[in-house]
């Protein structure tokens, strides 16, 4: 029965090619796009979910408030409380740190800038990434241990065994490479080359054990059967409780994170972690489904569409025997068969697109073609678009009556509101809520690309402080202002693009106890922040070491700190630190506020810039001189960074490129939209460019008697158009709420955005029309323009 | 074989009913060949369909093989017709996109037939029908002759009792005509009992037995 089934099928394609192109062309691309946001999905849902004890591993996390009373949630957490979790709780079997780090790794002649972490000892036995060579049991043991990824020991030793042999750290330690990590899963949060041992961070002097500087990540393995409710309650306070009796008592609670959850749900809103990336993981999961129900759609549409054509051959069957139900088995067959035929080309598609894909998204996604997970998936993936979309074909076809098909009687139903009208409209909706939403996202971008950032990128790198730069600055600065490849410098305690530091409890006069929650922005400057950066200053004047040997202790103030702390004249004004009465400021100048952290944030934070005895100078801002071009500019810079820093490769960040990765998640956004705004748009225009051609067919007698009763080609073609282009605008007026609604929940999360606009609308509106228009004109013409007689005779 | 009792038919079109059958009292014994001849309209079609329960009648009783019809279910009818009744259209409805040997098998898959036997069977009446040669075609690459000489190898394969023609020479020319005819002269000498629909009185001269219908009653002559 089945080659019988099948013979019909094949044959049938083959007769009917520009059908089954359609059909397979349609559902195929909608299964690659399918399977590349699957792809992606299962990536996102998979982070940090791979290891032996995953169910038992707990990220830690602060919560406190603000002060405006509104609750927020934190991950970094003092260094002190994965000692203080292992040695006080039994319910911990093990809390370990993690804080990346940078340092200049060199071996023999190779020195690179890599990304690392400090991890404490038992950070891999909780975290048990693969490993290569060596043993993960104590190869943290020791101070000058250090343990590379495979990548990272290739550049260094090639295909050498690394296990034994040292690196130089910084210039200043050689640590013994003791393990070899493969290298890291793409689903991952953990970001590093090599891992350093936390009895390092020690030696160096970066740890410390206060109480409130939250730096660090901290995981507590649990021991098995250990509730996590119940040891929430038991260390909420623990921070309280450490710092009761202090000169600053805490107000901050800790919690847990199972690792579960600690990726995809790492938003805090209002201090409760329950949004994050599974957001944008359910909306793609979402448009998956839609693609792919649009791709099923065509299918669908068109099986019935030629309804007429297989009509005659149910009727025979039914005649010579054939239940109802073996035809619907037939057809769904037959539907399952060109999804298998689809799912080929589609894994065609991913294979070809996959690397485009990936970098669009920023990932390293790929199909593992040995996994039994995947093949059971692609069955069911399969049979379940087979199943959808020869669903309705299947009864459709099979339910007529063969007295009437066989007789030639048989003409199709045209109900008020047909099946195949509403698939189209469904479909037309969709497409256009992505394209109102890819115009708002586009629009959304560019309006914030045109916001003032508030200072000048023209000509400004940064340059991380590393090596002997420190010592030498003073050289360096006078070199380089004497060549003439730089008009100022400043030394900054971080990146102009980036916040790295923030705090609150400051005291002055007229502040209140609730003022002490306020959270500042920190950031430093030495001399010439204004001049390097470009901020106006619009009161006082800027931070200047060099001539006022007391501004070590100036500060400016931002407009938004100047408004926070409700200062009247801020300059002169005191302010100190609420723990500690002996360190106190002065306020120099006031500077408008700038775009440190994100552009779509449409309130600025109150920032405080310390001169150098509240910061460390470690990135270094330049003016390059714009007489100059920027290559020999940075050739000269070069020359003088090498000279007074000689073991450091001379690196260097431009602020405008760096602002612009601000952008990049956005930009991405936006970029995926419109791809699939396209896919669902040609998806759809298959399926209505096949439908504009069975149309013409089927009315082709009643074209050939309305042209002899003396229509116009135009009349004929606006009367065809017109059955369309109604679909299309009923598909309008159901999309646009839609897309408003959708939009608007997306905006919400940008306070610095646009309003959603009316000719926005007008235009998504205008672009389907013309795009159904384009699709359909050709059948509609070829229909118009026939001659009456030819389509006549054949009655 | 069967027996039609008080069979009406008829279909509501707003206030009115128009009757398709009326009152078709009939009787039909094992080996006869009946013509059902009767203008455009008159029912002869609908009769046929009634009588291979294809088409359903709003009163009377049917009785086919001891078996009332009009008291069956769906599946069950469906399964009465599939084992005694073989059908011949006017317009022969192959499938085209099956060759001749596909189409002749396709009611034996449908009669769950193993496939060693169906080939048995297939050949068997390729043979009879002396169509060997033409297994492979498709449909469209025979005349309506031939076509219909398929059709009938079709409606006999599974070995019916009654073999149901509407109108089996309707598209053919004189002498391909003839030959249809008188290989159902043939067949019922061997036997079967046929009923067919047709206009031509030099056909219905064939049968047995004639049927003459007006406004979808049987007109008694």
């Amino acid at each position: 029965m089945f080659k019988n089934y099948f013979k019909t099928t094949i044959r049938n394609l083959r007769r009917n090619k520009g059908f089954a192109f359609i059909n397979i062309a349609g559902l195929a691309v909608g299964m690659a796009a399918a399977i590349l946001i699957l792809l992606w999905a299962q990536n996102e849902l998979s982070t940090d979910r791979f290891y032996k004890n995953e169910s038992r591993i707990y990220e830690m996390y602060n919560r406190d408030k603000d002060a405006a009373g509104n609750k927020w949630a934190w991950p970094n957490t003092p260094k002190i409380l994965a000692t203080t979790l292992k040695n006080d709780y039994p319910e911990v079997e093990d809390a370990v740190r993690y804080n990346n780090v940078t340092f200049l790794l060199t071996q023999g002649e190779k020195h690179l800038n890599v990304q690392g972490a400090f991890a404490d000892s038992g950070f891999l036995n909780v975290f048990d990434f693969p490993l290569k060579e060596g043993v993960s049991k104590q190869c943290l043991g020791s101070v000058y241990n250090i343990v590379l990824t495979e990548k990272l020991a290739k550049k260094f030793f090639g295909n050498e065994n690394a296990i034994g042999k040292t690196v130089r750290i910084d210039s200043v330690h050689n640590c013994t490479v003791t393990a070899v990590l493969k290298d890291l899963p793409p689903n991952t949060q953990f970001n590093f080359e090599y891992l350093l041992p936390w009895s390092y961070m020690d030696k160096i002097g970066w740890s410390d054990s206060s109480w409130g500087n939250n730096s660090v990540f901290t995981y507590a393995l649990l021991k098995p059967g250990v509730s996590q409710a119940a040891f929430d309650a038991k260390i909420k306070d623990i921070t309280i409780n450490h710092t009761k009796g202090s000169s600053y008592p805490s107000s901050t609670d800790v919690f847990t994170q199972p690792l579960s959850r600690a990726y995809l749900y790492s938003k805090s809103e209002n201090g409760k972690l329950s949004d994050g990336p599974i957001k944008t993981v359910r909306l793609f999961l979402v448009i998956a489904v839609f693609i792919l129900l649009i791709a099923c759609i065509n299918f669908m549409n068109l099986s019935t569409a030629r309804s007429e054509k297989r009509a005659r051959e149910v009727g025979i069957r039914k005649v010579l025997g054939a239940q109802r139900i073996k035809l619907i088995f037939q057809f769904i067959g037959e539907s399952i068969l060109f999804s298998l035929g689809s799912f080929l080309i589609a894994l065609f598609i991913v294979k070809i697109s996959l690397s485009g894909f990936n970098t669009l998204v920023n990932k390293e996604l790929a199909i593992n073609y040995s996994d039994p997970v995947f093949w059971l998936f692609a069955i069911a993936f399969v049979l379940i678009s087979g199943i959808l979309a020869g669903m309705y074909p299947a009864f459709f076809l099979s339910a007529f009556k063969p007295v009437k098909v066989l007789k030639g009687t048989f003409k199709k139903a045209e109900a008020a509101i047909n099946p195949r009208k509403v698939l189209v409209v469904v479909q037309f909706t969709f497409a256009i809520v992505l394209i109102i939403s890819t115009l708002i996202i586009q629009k959304q971008i560019q309006h914030t690309l045109d916001r003032d950032a508030g200072y000048n990128r023209n000509n400004l790198v940064y340059i991380f402080g590393q090596g002997d730069i420190d010592k030498n600055f003073t050289l360096i600065k006078n070199d380089l202002l004497k060549d003439g490849s730089v008009v100022s410098i400043t030394r900054s305690s971080n990146p102009i693009t980036r916040r790295w530091s923030d705090s609150w409890g400051f005291i002055w006069p007229g502040s209140t106890k609730q003022d002490e929650k306020t959270d500042f922005v920190r950031l430093g400057a030495d001399a010439d922040f204004v001049k390097t950066i470009g901020v106006k200053l619009i009161a006082g004047r800027d931070i200047d070491v060099y001539n006022y040997p007391t501004d070590s202790t100036a500060v400016l103030l931002n407009e938004t700190a100047v408004k926070s702390m409700r200062l009247e004249n801020p300059v002169g004004t005191i302010i100190k630190s609420a723990d500690n009465n002996t360190e106190q400021w002065h306020v120099v100048g006031v500077v408008k506020d700038f775009i440190l952290e994100s552009p779509y944030q449409k309130d600025i934070n109150p920032m405080i810039i310390f001169g150098p005895a509240g910061s460390s100078g470690y990135v270094l801002h330049l003016k390059l001189n714009p007489a100059n071009s920027t290559a020999s500019n940075l050739a000269k810079m070069e020359k003088v960074f090498k000279e007074y820093n000689p073991q450091y490769p001379f690196e260097y960040v431009f602020a405008d490129e760096s602002y612009a990765r601000k952008f990049d998640d956005t930009r991405r956004t936006s970029k995926l939209s419109s791809l699939f705004a396209g896919l669902t748009i040609f998806i759809s225009c298959l399926g209505l460019f096949a439908l504009a051609a069975y149309s013409a067919e089927n009315r082709l007698k009643e074209i050939g008697v309305r042209k002899v009763l003396g229509a116009s080609v135009f009349s004929i073609t606006s009367l065809m158009s017109k059955d369309f282009l109604k679909l299309v605008i009923i598909s309008f007026a159901i999309a646009s709420p839609i897309a408003w609604f959708a939009m608007h929940k997306w905006l919400d999360g940008y306070s610095y955005r646009i309003a959603i606009q009316w000719w926005i609308f007008a235009l998504a509106g205008l672009i389907s029309v013309l795009i159904a228009s384009a699709t359909i004109i050709f059948h509609v013409l070829r229909a118009a323009i026939a001659n009456p007689v030819n389509s006549l005779r054949t009655e | 074989m069967l027996e039609l009792k008080g069979i009406y038919k008829w279909v509501n079109t707003g206030n009115h009913r128009t009757f398709l059958l009326k009152d078709v009292d009939m009787t039909v014994q094992a080996g006869e060949f009946i013509s059902i001849m009767g203008p455009s309209g008159s029912g002869k079609s609908t009769l046929l369909n009634v009588i291979g329960m294809l088409d359903e009648f709003n009163e009377g009783e049917y009785i086919f093989m001891n078996e009332s019809v009009h008291k069956l279910k769906e599946k069950q009818r469906s399964s009465l017709y599939k084992q005694y009744i073989g059908f011949v259209f006017q317009a022969y409805h192959l499938i085209d996109e099956l060759t001749v040997y596909e189409n002749i098998e396709t009611p034996l898959i449908y009669q769950n037939i193993k496939t060693s036997e169906r080939k048995a069977m297939v050949a068997d009446i390729l043979d009879r029908f002396q169509i060997v040669g033409k297994k492979d075609l498709f449909p469209t690459q025979l005349s309506g002759g031939q076509q219909q000489l398929v059709g009938i190898a079709r409606a006999l394969i599974a070995n019916p009792k009654l073999l149901l023609a509407d109108e089996p020479t309707g598209n053919l020319n004189s002498k391909q005509g003839e030959e249809i005819m008188n290989l159902f002269k043939q067949l019922n000498d061997e036997g079967m009992t046929i009923i067919q629909v047709t206009h031509s009185e030099k056909n219905a001269a064939y049968g047995s037995h004639i049927i003459n219908l007006l406004d979808g009653m049987i007109q008694k002559n």
